[in-house]
C-alpha cells in the first residue's frame, strides 16, 4: 500500500498523477484495450451487414424413382428448397392469387388443378361440370387441361403446344416459373394484374417472412411467386401405380393386364408406345407433338403449328402422360372424349386422315388399330394399372390447413 | 566426404534430367465425325414429297434418328484401333444439330488409316433396356417383348402407294427382330430374336496428325435403304416393319451400302 502511495498521489481535481514510466505503461495498456475494443467493433461492423444479407435455405432433393430419367427440368436459378416448396404450396392454394379478396373473386392454381382429379378439374364438379375450365371473368380457356404430373421431367415445352419452352423468343415465356405470371394476366384464367397480386401478398401477414426464408427478401414479387409455385409443382411426382410396382417386381399383372401391356407395346397391336413410352420410359409420354388423327379440318391457332409454323404440325398436340387416366376425364386437348372407352374406340376405328397426320399413325388406312372387344378390354385393364391413388391423396400435395395469416 | 556427396547429388540430377529425353513425346490426334443425309447425292429435304423409290412410290422423310457404335480404325499395317468414346455409342437425330457431330475423345496415334468401321445400331452386348433413361435416346426404346434394347433407327416417312391416293405413313424402324411360330406376328408366338445390327465400312483413308483433329464426313444416302441390293417396297408391309423380320433383314442388307465417308479438308 505504501509503495503504491509513493507512486500515485491522488489529487482532488486531476485524478491520478503518475510517473512517466507508469504513464507510458498505462498508455500501452489503454492502447491495447482501445485496440481490442476497436477490433471488436470492426469485426462487429463487418459481421452486421452479412447477417442481414445471408439467408440459408434447406436444399430439397427429388428422389428419382427407379427407371425415371435422371435428367430433371429444374432451372439453374431456382433450385428446390424446403422453404421454396412450402411457400409454393401456400400460393398454389391461396385464392388471393387473383389479387382480390372478396370470397367470390378468389382464384388460385388449385381452382382448376384439383388434387382429387390428379390436378385437373375433372368432370361433374359444380364449377366445371363438363371439364371445361374458364377464367375468373368467365372467359373459356382455349384448351382443356393437361396433366400436372411429373412435370419435373417435362421437356419440349409446357402446354399442349409447347409454347412455354426455351425456344420461345420471349425470355419471359420459357420455363415453368413463367407460367404463374402468364396465368395471372391471361383473360381466360385470373385476368388480373401482377403488381396488384404482389402488393396484396405483401400485406398478408406471414407471407413476407416466408418469401424472406425462401428467397432472401421479404419483398413480394410475382417472379418469386412463380419460382415458389414451380418448385412445389415439381414435387408432384406420381410413381406408385401398380405398373410401377410391376417394374420393381412387386406386382404380378393379371392375364388381362399383361395382354393389354403387350398390345400397348407392339406396333401391330395397339402401338401406343411410340408416342406414350412404356418400356424404358415410365413417364408414359415422349412429351413430343403428334397429329393423332382426330380431325381432317383444323381451325385451332393454338396447335403445334402455331408455334413452329410447320405445315406438318397442323393439328398436332403434345402427347400427355397416361398416368392416372381414371381421374382425368375428359380427354384430348378439346375434351371431346368423356370416357376412356370413347378414347379407345377412337384409336380403334375412328382415326381420320389429314395431310399432316403423324407418320406414327400407321393404322390410319384402316381408321384404327382394329382390336377386337376382348383386346380393347385388356388394353383398358393395362391402362388402369397406371392409376396412382396415393398421388391424389398425398398430404404433402394437398391444401394446407391454414394459410400463413391463419386464415 | 563433401565431394562424394556433391557427385552423388549431381548424378541424381543428371539422371533426372535425362529421363524426359528417353521418352519421346508424340502427341495423339483426334477424329471428329460429322453426319449428313442425302438423297440422290443432294442434301435430304424433310417433309417434302420429292423422292421416288425404285418401285415407283413417291415418299418424304419426316424424322430420322439412329445409333452408330463401336468405331474401329484399320491401320495400313494391319492393326485395329477400337475407339471407346461415350461408351462407343452415338445418337444422331436430324432435328438435333448437336447430334450431327461426334468429337471422339480418344487419342489416336498419328499415321495413315485405311478405313473406318462402325456398327449400325448397337451390338447385342450393349443393347440393353434402360441403358438410356434420358431423352432423346430414351425415346428410341425397343419394346422388351419384341427383343428389348433400342431402335437402331427410326425413319418415319409418308409415301404414296398409287397415283392419286393419299399419303400413307410408314415406320421404317430397325432393331432386334423376332421369329414367330404363327403366321401373324403374335408376340405370344415369338420363338427367337434376331440381332440385326451390322458393320458399316467407310473405305476412306484417313491421315491422323499428332495434335490435330481430323474431320470425317459420314454420309447416309437415304435412298439406298430402299434401292440397294434388295428392293424395298413399302406396300409389302402394314405401315411398319418392326415385327416383320423379313422386312428388317431386307433393309439391313441394303444398309451396308448406305454410308459413304469423306475426309473433311
Amino acid at each position: 500500500m505504501k509503495k503504491r502511495a509513493d507512486s500515485i498521489e491522488q489529487t482532488p481535481v486531476a485524478g491520478y498523477r503518475v510517473t512517466t514510466c507508469e504513464f507510458l505503461g498505462r498508455v500501452r495498456f489503454d492502447g491495447i484495450i482501445l485496440l481490442a475494443v476497436l477490433s471488436f467493433y470492426m469485426v462487429s461492423c463487418n459481421k452486421k451487414p452479412a447477417q442481414t444479407n445471408v439467408f440459408q435455405t434447406t436444399p430439397y432433393k427429388i428422389s428419382v424413382p427407379r427407371f425415371f430419367p435422371g435428367q430433371l427440368n429444374i432451372v439453374a436459378d431456382n433450385p428446390l428448397t424446403e422453404e421454396g416448396i412450402t411457400l409454393g404450396r401456400y400460393l398454389f392454394y391461396d385464392g388471393r392469387m387473383s389479387g382480390r379478396t372478396f370470397p367470390d373473386s378468389l382464384m388460385s392454381c388449385s381452382t382448376c388443378h384439383d388434387q382429387a382429379h390428379s390436378f385437373e378439374c375433372g368432370m361433374g364438379g359444380a364449377m366445371f361440370p363438363n371439364g371445361q375450365t374458364y377464367g375468373l371473368t368467365g372467359i373459356l380457356t382455349p384448351h382443356f387441361m393437361m396433366p400436372m404430373i411429373n412435370l419435373a421431367w417435362t421437356n419440349h415445352g409446357f402446354l399442349w403446344n409447347g409454347k412455354v419452352s426455351v425456344e420461345n423468343a420471349n425470355p419471359a415465356m420459357r420455363t415453368l416459373e413463367d407460367v404463374t405470371w402468364m396465368a395471372i394476366v391471361a383473360p381466360h384464367e385470373i385476368h388480373g394484374d401482377t403488381a396488384r397480386v404482389a402488393a396484396l401478398f405483401q400485406t398478408i401477414p406471414g407471407y413476407p417472412a416466408l418469401f424472406m426464408k425462401a428467397f432472401g427478401s421479404g419483398h413480394v414479387t410475382v417472379k418469386n411467386m412463380g419460382r415458389a409455385i414451380a418448385q412445389f409443382v415439381r414435387t408432384l411426382i406420381s410413381a406408385d401405380s401398380r405398373f410401377d410396382r410391376y417394374l420393381q417386381g412387386e406386382y404380378q399383372m393379371s392375364p388381362s393386364e399383361r395382354n393389354g401391356y403387350v398390345l400397348f407395346m407392339t406396333e401391330q397391336g395397339g402401338d401406343c408406345f411410340h408416342c406414350h413410352g412404356g418400356d424404358g420410359n415410365p413417364l408414359f409420354t415422349t412429351n413430343l407433338f403428334y397429329n393423332n388423327g382426330k380431325d381432317s379440318i383444323f381451325t385451332d391457332p393454338g396447335d403445334r403449328s402455331g408455334i413452329t409454323g410447320r405445315l406438318n404440325d397442323i393439328g398436332a398436340y403434345k402427347a400427355p402422360t397416361l398416368r392416372n387416366l381414371v381421374f382425368r376425364p375428359p380427354y384430348m386437348h378439346d375434351g371431346r372424349y368423356k370416357t376412356l372407352d370413347e378414347v379407345l374406340k377412337f384409336y380403334n376405328s375412328e382415326l381420320v386422315w389429314s395431310p399432316s397426320i403423324s407418320p406414327l399413325m400407321h393404322h390410319i388406312g384402316t381408321h384404327g388399330v382394329k382390336l377386337v372387344p376382348g383386346q380393347l378390354a385388356d388394353l383398358k385393364a393395362f391402362l388402369l394399372t397406371l392409376t396412382d391413388s396415393s398421388f391424389v391423396s398425398n398430404p404433402a400435395f394437398s391444401k394446407p390447413d391454414k394459410f400463413p395469416d391463419g386464415k | 566426404m563433401k565431394n562424394r556427396l556433391f557427385f552423388f547429388v549431381l548424378l541424381i540430377e543428371v539422371a533426372g534430367c535425362c529421363k524426359p529425353s528417353e521418352t519421346i513425346y508424340r502427341p495423339f490426334g483426334k477424329i471428329r465425325m460429322e453426319f449428313s443425309h442425302t438423297v440422290g447425292g443432294r442434301p435430304l429435304l424433310t417433309d417434302t414429297l420429292l423422292y421416288t423409290t425404285a418401285t415407283g412410290h413417291p415418299y418424304m422423310v419426316a424424322d430420322l434418328q439412329y445409333f452408330i457404335s463401336d468405331i474401329r480404325l484399320y491401320h495400313d499395317g494391319g492393326k485395329t484401333l477400337q475407339l471407346t468414346s461415350d461408351s462407343g455409342i452415338h445418337y444422331i437425330d436430324g432435328r438435333i444439330p448437336g447430334s450431327m457431330q461426334w468429337s471422339l475423345k480418344d487419342g489416336i496415334p498419328p499415321g495413315k488409316y485405311d478405313s473406318l468401321v462402325f456398327t449400325f445400331g448397337i451390338n447385342a452386348a450393349k443393347n440393353r433396356s434402360n441403358r438410356f433413361p434420358d431423352p432423346p435416346e430414351r425415346d428410341m426404346a425397343w419394346p422388351d417383348i419384341l427383343g428389348g434394347g433400342y431402335h437402331y433407327m427410326k425413319m418415319n416417312l409418308m409415301y404414296r402407294s398409287s397415283a392419286g391416293s393419299v399419303l400413307k405413313p410408314f415406320m421404317f424402324h430397325l432393331g432386334i427382330g423376332q421369329v414367330y411360330s404363327s403366321t401373324l406376328p403374335d408376340p405370344d408366338s415369338i420363338t427367337a430374336y434376331v440381332q440385326n445390327f451390322f458393320p458399316v465400312t467407310l473405305k476412306t483413308p484417313v491421315v491422323i496428325t499428332g495434335g490435330k483433329v481430323q474431320g470425317l464426313q459420314c454420309i447416309m444416302q437415304v435412298d439406298r435403304w430402299f434401292d440397294g441390293i434388295e428392293t424395298f417396297d413399302f406396300d409389302n408391309y402394314p405401315g411398319g416393319i418392326m415385327q416383320y423380320q423379313e422386312g428388317m433383314h431386307r433393309a439391313c442388307v441394303n444398309g451396308t451400302g448406305v454410308f459413304e465417308g469423306e475426309v473433311i479438308r
